[in-house]
């Protein structure tokens, strides 16, 4: 403060004057200099801030007349002081140095003080403006993020890679097999198989010190404390040169422990320490000398006045990054080159193999598809033969089937029948019900064997079941095919319109013969006039035929013969000799050996016709008529047959 | 990051491990003393609000110091030499391996501890009085009660950051 008030005790405690408000005491207190100052001296007033004394004229007079100057300063204090403004001021010009001031005191007050508020205040900036912050940190977040990603994602793609190139092979599966049986896991076992080499960890140490400068080591490598182990090893190089060299410039160059090396690589004032697991190659060694002649060179100014500040070797970090080294083996011997073609030989085989069994296969698809069709139309032409009826073809067996059909006894084997279609019988099963067909070829071939009509006959079924026989038959075969085909089922009508028996009708032209022939006799005779005698020869000859003609056809022949005369003479003479004159005829017949029945009539002279002369007569109406009958046969059916 | 090599020898048996085993964290067993001859320990402290590496080299006591391996002195930062306050012989024997050890590792900070403070004491107040009063720092510590052991420690902690 500018303006400071010196407030001395007092002894006299009426006289001091009183302030009103709190304020002023409130400051007084905390002002060491008032610290002497009862509080009752300054206060001894009533709440209304007016004391016994104020009443008292004189008193006042004097004190005024005794503190006028400092009166006024205190109500000019009082003023400042009940000023917020003027207060706010006065403090804004000291704050950053009693801030400063304070801060200096180690009680971390100010801190608690700020730091609600300082974490409020970030919270709500970074709330309100984010963008703001991420411009700022950008900068500085993004390089680091993008290396750390990519660090993740190639250690990641590479241990990835390495599992699957282990874990699907076959090698990978005996490995798992020797993991399980040995206990161990199956990334050491891996390892142990696979890893060349492995630069594991390294240690880039303070020579003198044996304190670590920067430490690196491979991802999942387990590691001590560096700081212990650079110690230790530089403690043990100390020891080995003790014991057994005792100089100074000697050093240990390497420890072997089991699979392990460690490596050491001087500097002339700092040193590497490499732990290797497997067998190290001579260019590592290489690598590891050239990066200490390196980092000697780069650090070398740090390295001489190190004083435990590791700080500044940070940068070294990269060089040591570049020595992990890590090579795997791909195989256990280097394989001839027929070797690793192997695979692929065996899958292009195997390739073509499934390929060719595929083909074979869709082959036999297709033939056995074929030879299904084939059997299945086989089947059925088969069962559209004349009376061949396919009741039923099924495919019971992949190679094999069951046929039932309907057959006709005149109809063809349906076994040869499928024979002849070259179908293997093994390959089948037939089962044939006999029935009776009603087709036309069926029907003949029946009808054929029931008639046996002979080869001049020659028969044709239309489609209404009429039979129709054309051709010569002999009659008695015809009326018995009649009736016996007739019989038939199937046959509904028969026509034999076209059937002739050639013997009827040469026994029809001998009656005609016979019949037209007309003998004649002298008047008053029984014996034929000789001009007659040839004619009626012939006739009786031809009677004679006809007779043996109808026995062969087995008809009955029979005679009638009627006798004429003519009108002259008496009419009972004329009777007479009208039966006369047939029985002559009759006579000669039996004479011949006949057995024809004869009827004899004497017609007397009732169909003389008139005579020219009434005395001689006409001699045409003495004569004989013949007339032969087929009998033994019905007449009407005869007759049909005839016309 | 600051670290520092400190050493620590002493005669034998003045309690020199038992002093720090409860003060440090090492990963090697104490067979390392009696092969190689030193055990190393860590200890981290905090040095106005920066962590200080300590890396302790505890040095196996021997009553001969001819035989005590100075190569490990070389590059200390720091060292301790440990006394037996209840035998006298090791107070020289401690001070003898100063000597040695300054003429090792140079001129670095150190100090003397005297330990077992829990028992009766040969060596006097006022023989370590004199001591100090040419300028060697004494601690008297116990490594039973842990009496002094951290300021020990701090002491020569700060030393070194001075030096």
């Amino acid at each position: 403060m500018s303006d400071k008030v010196t407030l001395t005790p007092l002894n006299t405690e009426p006289e001091i004057p009183a302030v009103r408000g709190t304020r002023f005491h409130e400051q007084n207190i905390s002002d060491p200099r008032t610290e002497t100052v009862p509080n009752s001296a300054l206060y001894d007033a009533d709440p209304t801030g007016h004391t016994d004394h104020d009443s008292d004229p004189n008193l006042q007079k004097l004190r005024e007349l005794l503190f006028l100057r400092e009166m006024e300063l205190l109500r000019k204090l009082e003023k400042r002081l009940n000023d917020p403004l003027q207060h706010a001021q006065e403090t804004s010009e000291v704050i950053a140095e009693a801030l400063l001031l304070r801060s200096q005191q180690k009680d971390n007050m100010l801190y608690t003080a700020f730091e609600p508020m300082s974490e409020r205040l970030l919270n709500d900036a970074v709330r309100k403006n984010p963008m703001d912050f991420v411009n700022v940190l950008f900068p500085l977040m993004g390089p680091a993020i993008r290396r750390s990603i990519a660090e993740t994602f190639h250690s990641m793609l590479e241990g990835f890679h390495k599992t699957m190139e282990q874990v699907f092979s076959w090698k990978g599966m005996r490995w798992r097999w020797q993991a399980m049986r040995t206990g161990i896991s199956f990334s050491e076992v891996v390892l142990l198989h696979t890893l060349l080499y492995r630069v594991e960890q390294i240690f880039f140490i303070h020579a003198e010190t044996g304190l670590v400068l920067s430490h690196v080591y491979n991802e999942g490598v387990v590691t001590q404390d560096a700081e212990m182990v650079s110690a230790m090893l530089t403690a043990i190089q100390d020891f080995a040169r003790d014991c057994f060299t005792g100089k100074q410039e000697s050093s240990l160059d390497s420890l072997q422990m089991g699979e392990f090396t460690i490596m050491v690589e001087r500097g002339s004032s700092a040193y590497l320490a490499c732990v290797v697991r497997g067998s190290v190659p001579l260019e590592f060694k290489e690598k590891l000398r050239d990066t200490m002649i390196a980092l000697q060179l780069k650090f070398a100014d740090a390295l001489n006045s190190f004083k435990g500040d590791t700080e500044k070797f940070l940068p070294a970090r990269w060089d040591l990054e570049n020595l992990l080294d890590a090579r795997y083996a791909d195989e256990d011997a280097p394989l001839p080159f027929w070797v690793k073609l192997l695979p692929v030989v065996l899958v292009l085989l195997l390739a073509l193999g499934g390929g060719y069994l595929w083909h074979n296969v869709q082959q036999q698809n297709i033939a056995r598809e074929e030879a299904k069709k084939y059997m299945e139309a086989s089947f059925s032409q088969v069962g559209n033969e004349p009376g061949i009826l396919l009741v039923e073809a099924r495919q019971d067996a992949p190679d094999h089937w069951e046929a039932i059909y309907l057959k006709d006894r005149f109809a063809e084997d349906p076994q040869s029948l499928l024979d002849a279609k070259g179908i293997d019988p093994e390959t089948y099963t037939l089962q044939v019900i006999p029935h009776v067909s009603y087709e036309a070829d069926m029907l003949t071939k029946r009808v054929k064997e029931r008639i046996s009509p002979p080869e001049s006959v020659s028969m044709v079924f239309d489609k209404d079941g009429t039979l129709y026989l054309r051709g010569e038959a002999p009659m008695s075969w015809i009326l018995q095919a009649r009736q016996e085909a007739l019989a038939l089922p199937g046959v509904e009508k028969i026509d034999m319109s076209g059937l002739i028996d050639p013997r009827v009708d040469e026994l029809k032209r001998m009656i005609a013969l016979v019949e037209t022939t007309v003998v004649e006799f002298p008047s008053g005779k029984d014996v034929p006039v000789s001009e007659d005698a040839a004619k009626l020869a012939k006739a009786i000859n031809t009677l004679v035929d006809i007779e043996k003609l109808a026995g062969s056809m087995n008809v009955t022949v029979n005679l009638t013969i009627y006798g004429h005369a003519d009108a002259t003479g008496s009419s009972k003479f004329n009777y007479e000799i009208s039966q006369a004159r047939a029985r002559t005829i009759a006579a000669m017949l039996y004479n011949r050996g006949s057995a024809i029945p004869i009827a004899i009539y004497g017609m007397g002279s009732e169909h003389a016709s008139q005579e020219p002369s009434e005395y001689t007569g006409n001699q045409t109406s003495r004569k004989v008529e013949l007339r032969v009958h087929l009998a033994q046969l019905p007449s009407d059916t005869v007759l049909n047959i005839l016309h | 990051m600051i670290s520092k090599k400190i050493c620590m020898i002493g005669a034998f048996s003045v309690g020199k491990s038992a002093l720090v085993a409860r003060f440090v964290h090492s990963i090697f067993s104490d067979q390392y003393l009696s092969t190689v001859g030193v055990k190393i320990s860590k200890k981290v402290i905090d040095l106005n609000g920066a962590d200080l590496t300590m890396v302790l080299w505890d040095m196996e006591g021997k009553d001969d110091f001819a035989d005590v391996h100075m190569s490990y002195l070389r590059g200390a930062m720091g060292f301790f030499t440990v006394a037996d306050g209840t035998r006298r012989e090791t107070l020289t024997m401690a001070l003898r391996l100063r000597e040695l050890a300054l003429e090792t590792a140079g001129d670095v900070p150190h100090i003397i501890i005297v330990n077992k403070a829990d028992l009766d004491w040969e060596i006097s107040d006022a023989q370590l009085a004199d001591l100090e009063a040419s300028g060697i720092r004494i601690i008297r510590t116990s490594a039973k009660t842990g009496l002094g052991v951290e300021e020990a420690f701090t002491t020569l902690a700060e030393a070194m950051m001075k030096n």
